[in-house]
C-alpha cells in the first residue's frame, strides 16, 4: 500500500474512492439544483421589474423567453434536488458498504494483543457510532461545503457582470455569514461544547448507574446521595447547554443580520448606480432577489461546519485504530502444522507491557501428542498467558513455542489455530441460529457430524426445547442459553472443529456443582484421542480428564507430577 | 448465567409492555402538555418573528419598486432603510428568544422525565427493577430522555412555524394581491397532503432503514466483541464477509427506501417551486398590463418562498420525531410497570441492633409461579453470631432469599423476624445500614476504584480502604490496574474480570465495619482456591460479632459453616450441621458427591 496521507480529509476521500464517479455526479447535481434555485429567484425579480417597467412605459417586451426560463428553472430545481439526493446517497452507500468489513479486517490481526483498549462495551458502541459518523462526511460535510462555495462564486461572477461593487459586497457578506461567523462561534464555544459532551456522557453514566446499580445504592443507603449527584450535574449541564444553545441561536440570527445588511448595502450601491446609467432600472430588483437566494443557500454550509469537527474526531479515532501496528507479521511462506503435533514451550517469556511483571517467565513445558495435562495455579500465575502464547495471540519477548517441531514464527496463525480447539469459561454465542453458532469453526460440517457432535456434547435435551430446533436464533449474546448449555455448545463446536489439540480454560467455572458434574462426560468425549491442555485454579472433578498436573506460580512452572500424586497431596 | 436474566427477558415481552408499545404518540402528547406554557411562549415568538419578516418584505418592496421605476425619493429611502435595519435587529432578538423558550421547555421536560424514571425505579424496588427492566430497556430509557429533549427543542418549534408562518403570510398577501394569495392557498394544502401520502410509505420505509442500520451496527459490534473467539475458530474472515454482505444489502435496501422517501420531498419541492414560479409569472403579466403595482408584486414575490420554507425544514426533522416516538414507547412501558407509589415513605420501627441478631424465617413464600428462583413456604433460623450456609442448585431461590432479607421486595406470605421483630415493620434504611451485602452480580459504578469503594460507607478513609483491600485480596487487583486506585472503572472505563469484581464487592462489604449482618451471595465464585480459602477465613473470623448468611457456591465454604440449609425448587429440603447432613446422606450429601466426582 502507498504511503498513507496524513490529512484526515485526504484519507477519508481515499476510503470513499471506490464511488468517486457517483460522488462527483452527486456534487454536480447538487450544484445544478442550487444554481437553478438562485437563478429562479434572480430571474423572477428581473422579470417582474422589467414587466412593470414595460407596463408603465408602454414598451413592447419579449416575455415568452423569461417566462419559459422561469418554468424551466423551476423544474430543474425540483427535479435536480431529487436526482441529487438519490445520487449522493448512492455515492455514500457505495463508499461505505464495505467500510465495516474493511475496518473489521484491519482489526482482526490486532486482537487481542493490541486491542486491550477495546475491552469495554462502551468503546465498541463508540466505534460503531464513529463508523456511522463517517457516513456524514460526504453527505453532510463535503457536498454542502463544495456546492455552497461553488454557487457563491458563480453568483458572485454573475452579479459582477452586472455591478462589480455588488459582487464584492456579496462575497464579503456570504463569507462573513457562512464561514467566519460560524467558525468564530465554534471557537468561542469550543470549551463549552467539549464540557457539554463530557458532562452529557457523565450524566448518562450516572443515570445508567442509578438504574443498573439500584440494588447496591439502596443496600448501601446511597440512593438519595446518588440522585442528588444527578440533580447537581444536570443543573450544571442544563446551564451550560442553555448558554451554548443561545450562542448558536445568536450566531444564526447574526448570520441573518449580516444577510440583511449586505442586502441594504447592495441595494444602496445599485440605487446609486441606476441614475448614473451604469445599471438598468430592473437590475436592483434582480440583485436583491439573487442575494436573498444566495444567503438561503448558505444554510447547509453552517450545518456542514458544525458537523465537521465531530466527523473529523470520529475519523481520527477510526484511523488511529486502523494504523495500530499488528503484533506479528504473518510469515510469507507459512508452514502448515503437522496433524498430531507435539507442543513445546522453550524458555518462553511474555509480558503485556514494557513495565509489566513477567506473565510467563522462562517457561519450559512439553506436551507430547496425546498428552493430557492440567495446569493449575492461583490467578495471575500465568495459566491464561500460556494459552495466549500457544494460540499466537501475543508476541513473546524471549524463547519460542514449537508446534510439531516448527516455531510459531514460521506457522500461519490461522492454520495453527485450526489445530487447537478451545473451550473456555466464557462461551461467546452470536446472534445467529444455533446451527451457525455450532458451525463457527467448521462451516462445512455436514448434518451427520453436527448430529454426532450434539449428541456427544449432550445438547439434545436443550435442542428439544428450542422452538425452531437448529434454526432457532440464540438472541443477543445468547440470551436464551444458560451457562451449562453454553458450555455444551462450546463442546459441540470444539468437536466439530476436530482439532488434534484441545484447550480447556476453566471449563466448569461459574456453574453449580451439579451442572459441572453433568458436563464431565461431555468434556471427556471431547477430549478423547486429543492432546489436552486444561487450565484451572481448582482441579476437582476435572482431574478425570488429565494424567498429569503442572503447577504454575508467578509465571513459572514449579513442578510437574502425575495427577494421582497431585491429588494425594491436596 | 444469573437466575434473573431469563425472567427479565420474559418480562420485557409481557403483555403490558406490548400493549404500551402502540401509544408512544399519546404518551409524547401527554408529556408535552406539561410544558404547554413555555411552548406557547415559543410559538408566540415564532409568530412575532414571522410578522417581522413580513414587515421586512413590505419595506424591501417599498424600497425596490420606486428604484426600478426610477421614481426614488432619497429621503424616503433612508427612512425605509432605517426601518428595515430596525426590523432586522428585532428579528435577531426574537429568534434568540424563541429558541431559548423552546430549549428551556425541553430541558424542563427532560428534568421531569429523569426524576420520574428514578421515582419509578424506586417504586419498583431493586428486585422489581431487575425483574422488569432488562439492561437494554434501561439504556433505551436513559437515551430516550435525550431524544425527547431534541424533539421538543427542535421538532415542535418547527411544527409551530410550519403552521403559523403560512397562515400569517396568507393573511398579509390576500389584501395585497388576492390572485397570488389564491395560488398559495390552493397549493399549500397539496403539500402536506402529498407529503402525508408519500410520507406514510416513506416513514415506514425509513423506519425499516433505521432498523436495518441498527442491525448492521449491532452485527458490527457483535463481531468486534467476539473477535478473539472468531480468531480462535478461524471464523474472522467469514464474519468480515458477512459484514460486507450486510453492508451491500443495506445499500440496496436503503436505496429502494430512499427512492420512495425522497418522493415526498420532491412533491414538496415541486409544488413550492412551481407555485413560486406561477406567482412570479402571474404577477409579471399583470404588471405589464398595468393591473398591478410593482410594490405589491415584489411584496408577494418576496414572501412566496418564505411561505414554503418552514414546511421544507420540517421534512428534514422527521427522524427527530421518530426517535422521540421510539423513546416514548420505552418510557411509557417502563412507567406502566411502576404503578405502585414509591415505598420510601415507610417509617418503620427503629432497627438499631445491639449485637448480631438472630434471624428467623417463617413460612416465607415469594414469586413462585412454576419457574425458577421463587420461594415456597421456607422456614429456618439463622443463629445470632453464627455462619449459616445456604446451598442448592442454580434457580433454587438462594439469591431471592437474600433479596428479601435486604428488604428489596416484600414477602408474599410469611415473615422474616429480626431478633423477633418483623422486618416488614422496621425502618428499611436503618436495617440496611447494619447489613453488609456481597451481591451475585456486582455493579461497577462509573468513577475511580476509590469512588467505587467509598460507596460502601460515607466515612471510609484511605487507610480503611487499604486495610479492607488487603484483607480481601483486592489490593493485588489494584496493584495490577494501570492507574492503581485512580483507575477509572465502569462503562466508560476499564472492565473488571469476574474474580476482580468479586474482590471489589468483598472489599465494599468489609468497609461496612458496623454491619451486624453479612449477606454474602456466592462470595468465592470466580476465585482461585487460595483466594477462596482466604475469604472463608475472613468469614470464620467475623463469626461471633456478626450473623452471617453465605450462599455457598463451593461446598468448602459450607463445610466450614455452623449450619447448612439446603434449598431445592424454592423449598428448604434439609438443614443441620455440615457433619450431620453429610452423614445423613440426603440432598447435601448428594451435592457434596456431585462436587467431588
Amino acid at each position: 500500500m502507498s504511503r498513507i496521507p496524513r490529512s484526515v480529509t485526504l484519507r477519508l476521500l481515499q476510503v470513499l474512492a471506490p464511488s468517486r464517479g457517483w460522488m462527483l455526479g452527486g456534487a454536480g447535481l447538487a450544484l445544478l439544483a442550487t444554481l437553478a434555485a438562485i437563478g429562479l429567484a434572480a430571474l423572477s425579480g428581473w422579470f417582474i421589474a422589467a414587466m412593470a417597467l414595460a407596463g408603465a412605459g408602454g414598451i413592447e417586451i419579449n416575455y415568452y423567453t423569461p417566462a419559459a426560463a422561469i418554468r424551466a428553472l423551476a423544474i430543474l430545481r425540483s427535479g435536480g434536488r431529487y436526482a441529487e439526493r438519490l445520487v449522493t446517497h448512492e455515492a455514500t452507500l457505495r463508499g461505505l458498504a464495505g467500510l465495516r468489513g474493511w475496518l473489521f479486517r484491519r482489526l482482526i490481526p490486532l486482537a487481542p494483543a493490541r486491542l486491550a483498549a477495546l475491552r469495554s462495551s462502551d468503546l465498541f458502541a463508540r466505534l460503531r457510532a464513529d463508523v456511522d459518523a463517517l457516513e456524514r462526511f460526504y453527505l453532510a460535510v463535503l457536498v454542502p461545503a463544495a456546492v455552497t462555495a461553488a454557487s457563491v462564486v458563480a453568483s458572485g461572477l454573475l452579479s459582477g457582470l452586472v455591478l462589480p461593487a455588488a459582487a464584492c459586497a456579496l462575497l464579503l457578506g456570504t463569507s462573513l455569514a457562512g464561514v467566519w461567523l460560524p467558525l468564530l462561534v465554534q471557537r468561542r464555544a469550543g470549551a463549552d461544547a467539549q464540557a457539554v459532551a463530557r458532562e452529557s456522557a457523565q450524566l448518562r453514566g450516572l443515570l445508567l448507574d442509578a438504574l443498573r446499580g439500584h440494588a447496591e445504592l439502596v443496600a448501601f443507603g446511597r440512593d438519595a446521595a446518588h440522585a442528588a449527584r444527578i440533580d447537581e450535574l444536570a443543573a450544571r449541564l442544563d446551564a451550560r447547554r442553555t448558554r451554548l444553545e443561545l450562542r448558536e441561536g445568536l450566531a444564526g440570527a447574526l448570520a441573518g443580520l449580516v444577510a440583511q445588511v449586505t442586502l441594504l448595502a447592495v441595494l444602496g450601491l445599485a440605487i446609486a448606480a441606476v441614475p448614473a446609467g451604469r445599471l438598468a432600472p430592473a437590475m436592483p430588483v434582480m440583485l436583491a432577489l439573487l442575494l436573498v437566494a444566495v444567503f438561503e443557500a448558505l444554510g447547509p454550509l453552517a450545518e456542514a461546519l458544525s458537523t465537521w469537527p465531530s466527523t473529523r474526531t470520529a475519523a481520527v479515532r477510526v484511523f488511529e485504530l486502523v494504523d495500530t501496528p499488528a503484533p506479528f507479521a504473518e510469515p510469507k511462506s507459512a508452514v502448515a502444522p503437522c496433524s498430531h503435533p507435539a507442543i513445546v514451550f522453550e524458555r518462553v517469556s511474555l509480558r503485556y507491557a514494557e513495565d509489566a511483571p513477567w506473565a510467563l517467565d522462562a517457561v519450559d513445558l512439553t506436551l507430547e501428542p496425546g498428552a493430557r495435562v492440567a495446569v493449575v495455579g492461583a490467578s495471575g500465575a500465568g495459566k491464561s498467558s500460556l494459552i495466549g502464547a500457544l494460540l499466537k495471540f501475543y508476541p513473546l519477548q524471549r524463547g519460542c513455542v514449537r508446534v510439531g517441531g516448527q516455531s510459531l514464527e514460521h506457522l500461519d496463525g490461522d492454520a495453527l489455530r485450526r489445530q487447537i480447539a478451545v473451550i473456555s469459561q466464557q462461551t461467546l454465542l452470536f446472534n445467529q441460529s444455533l446451527i451457525d453458532n455450532l458451525r463457527l469453526g467448521a462451516p462445512d460440517a455436514d448434518a451427520g457430524s453436527v448430529e454426532r457432535a450434539v449428541q456427544a456434547a449432550q445438547l439434545e435435551p436443550f435442542l428439544a426445547t428450542l422452538p425452531s430446533g437448529y434454526q432457532t436464533v440464540l438472541g443477543e449474546a445468547g440470551a436464551l442459553v444458560s451457562g451449562g448449555e453454553a458450555r455444551r455448545i462450546a463442546i459441540a463446536r470444539a468437536l466439530l472443529q476436530d482439532a488434534p489439540v484441545l484447550v480447556l480454560d476453566e471449563p466448569t467455572e461459574g456453574l453449580d456443582a451439579r451442572t459441572a458434574r453433568d458436563l464431565y462426560a461431555a468434556l471427556a468425549r471431547a477430549a478423547e484421542g486429543r492432546t489436552v491442555l486444561l487450565i484451572t485454579h481448582r482441579l476437582g472433578g476435572l482431574a478425570q480428564l488429565v494424567d498429569e498436573v503442572v503447577v504454575m506460580a508467578a509465571g513459572r512452572v514449579v513442578e510437574r507430577l502425575p495427577v494421582a500424586a497431585y491429588l494425594a497431596r491436596t | 448465567m444469573s437466575e434473573t436474566s431469563a425472567n427479565a427477558g420474559a418480562a420485557a415481552q409481557s403483555p403490558a409492555s406490548v400493549a404500551n408499545r402502540a401509544d408512544g404518540g399519546t404518551w409524547l402528547n401527554a408529556a408535552t402538555r406539561r410544558i404547554r406554557r413555555p411552548l406557547a411562549a415559543s410559538a408566540a415568538l415564532t409568530a412575532l418573528l414571522a410578522l417581522s419578516s413580513i414587515a421586512q418584505a413590505w419595506v424591501l418592496a417599498a424600497v425596490l419598486a420606486p428604484v426600478a421605476l426610477d421614481r426614488a425619493a432619497p429621503r424616503r429611502l433612508a427612512w425605509l432603510a432605517l426601518a428595515f435595519a430596525l426590523l432586522a435587529m428585532l428579528r435577531v432578538a426574537v429568534s434568540v428568544g424563541a429558541r431559548r423558550a423552546a430549549f428551556g421547555a425541553a430541558q424542563t421536560l427532560a428534568r421531569g422525565l429523569r426524576a420520574e424514571v428514578l421515582r419509578d425505579a424506586q417504586a419498583l424496588g431493586p428486585y422489581g427493577l431487575r425483574e422488569r427492566a432488562s439492561g437494554d430497556l434501561i439504556t433505551r430509557l436513559v437515551d430516550g430522555i435525550e431524544a425527547v429533549l431534541n424533539y421538543v427543542a427542535r421538532y415542535l418549534p418547527q411544527t409551530a412555524s410550519a403552521v403559523l408562518v403560512p397562515v400569517l403570510i396568507l393573511v398579509c398577501v390576500f389584501p395585497a394581491d388576492w390572485i397570488s394569495g389564491l395560488v398559495l392557498l390552493l397549493t399549500a394544502p397539496l403539500i402536506p397532503l402529498f407529503m402525508a401520502l408519500v410520507g406514510r410509505a416513506a416513514g415506514k420505509a425509513s423506519e425499516q432503514r433505521y432498523s436495518q442500520l441498527t442491525r448492521l451496527g449491532a452485527a458490527f459490534v457483535e463481531a468486534l466483541g467476539g473477535l478473539v473467539t472468531l480468531r480462535q475458530l478461524g471464523a474472522a474472515e467469514r464474519f468480515a464477509q458477512r459484514l460486507d454482505r450486510e453492508g451491500e444489502q443495506y445499500r440496496v435496501l436503503t436505496m429502494q427506501v430512499l427512492k420512495l422517501a425522497f418522493l415526498s420531498s420532491l412533491a414538496l419541492e415541486f409544488f413550492a417551486t412551481v407555485s413560486i414560479a406561477m406567482v412570479a409569472i402571474l404577477v409579471g403579466f399583470r404588471l405589464l398590463s398595468g393591473e398591478m403595482q410593482l410594490r405589491q408584486g415584489l411584496f408577494v414575490l418576496l414572501l412566496a418562498p418564505e411561505f414554503y420554507a418552514p414546511l421544507r425544514a420540517l421534512g428534514g426533522l422527521r427522524h427527530t420525531r421518530m426517535d422521540a416516538l421510539a423513546a416514548a414507547r420505552s418510557l411509557a412501558a417502563f412507567g406502566a410497570e411502576a404503578t405502585n407509589p414509591p415505598a420510601a415513605a415507610v417509617r418503620g420501627r427503629s432497627a438499631i441492633l445491639a449485637g448480631p441478631p438472630e434471624i428467623r424465617i417463617e413460612g416465607l413464600s415469594f414469586g413462585y409461579r412454576g419457574r425458577d428462583a421463587g420461594l415456597r413456604d421456607c422456614a429456618f433460623s439463622i443463629a445470632a453470631g453464627r455462619v449459616t450456609a445456604l446451598v442448592g442448585d442454580t434457580g433454587s431461590g438462594k439469591s431471592t432469599l437474600i433479596q428479601l432479607l435486604l428488604g428489596f421486595a416484600a414477602p408474599e406470605a410469611g415473615r422474616i423476624l429480626i431478633d423477633g421483630v418483623d422486618l416488614a415493620g422496621l425502618d428499611p434504611a436503618q436495617w440496611r445500614e447494619q447489613v453488609a451485602w456481597v451481591p451475585q452480580n456486582t455493579h461497577v459504578f462509573e468513577g475511580s476504584v476509590r469512588d467505587n469503594l467509598a460507596l460502601a460507607t460515607e466515612s471510609a478513609d484511605e487507610s480503611a480502604m487499604r486495610r479492607a483491600a488487603a484483607r480481601s485480596g483486592f489490593d493485588e487487583v489494584v496493584a495490577r490496574l494501570p492507574r492503581g486506585w485512580d483507575t477509572q472503572l465502569g462503562e466508560r472505563g476499564l472492565g473488571l474480570s469476574g474474580g476482580q469484581l468479586q474482590r471489589l464487592a468483598l472489599t465494599r462489604a468489609l468497609l461496612r465495619e458496623t454491619a451486624r449482618v453479612w449477606l454474602l451471595d456466592e462470595p468465592t465464585a470466580h476465585l482461585d482456591a487460595d483466594s477462596a480459602s482466604r475469604i472463608d477465613a475472613i468469614i470464620a473470623e467475623s463469626a461471633g460479632s456478626r450473623t452471617v448468611l453465605v450462599v455457598a457456591h463451593r461446598l468448602a465454604s459450607a463445610r466450614a459453616a455452623d449450619r447448612v440449609v439446603v434449598l431445592r425448587g424454592g423449598r428448604v429440603v434439609e438443614q443441620g450441621t455440615p457433619d450431620e447432613l453429610e452423614r445423613a446422606g440426603g440432598a447435601y450429601a448428594a451435592l457434596l458427591e456431585a462436587e467431588a466426582s
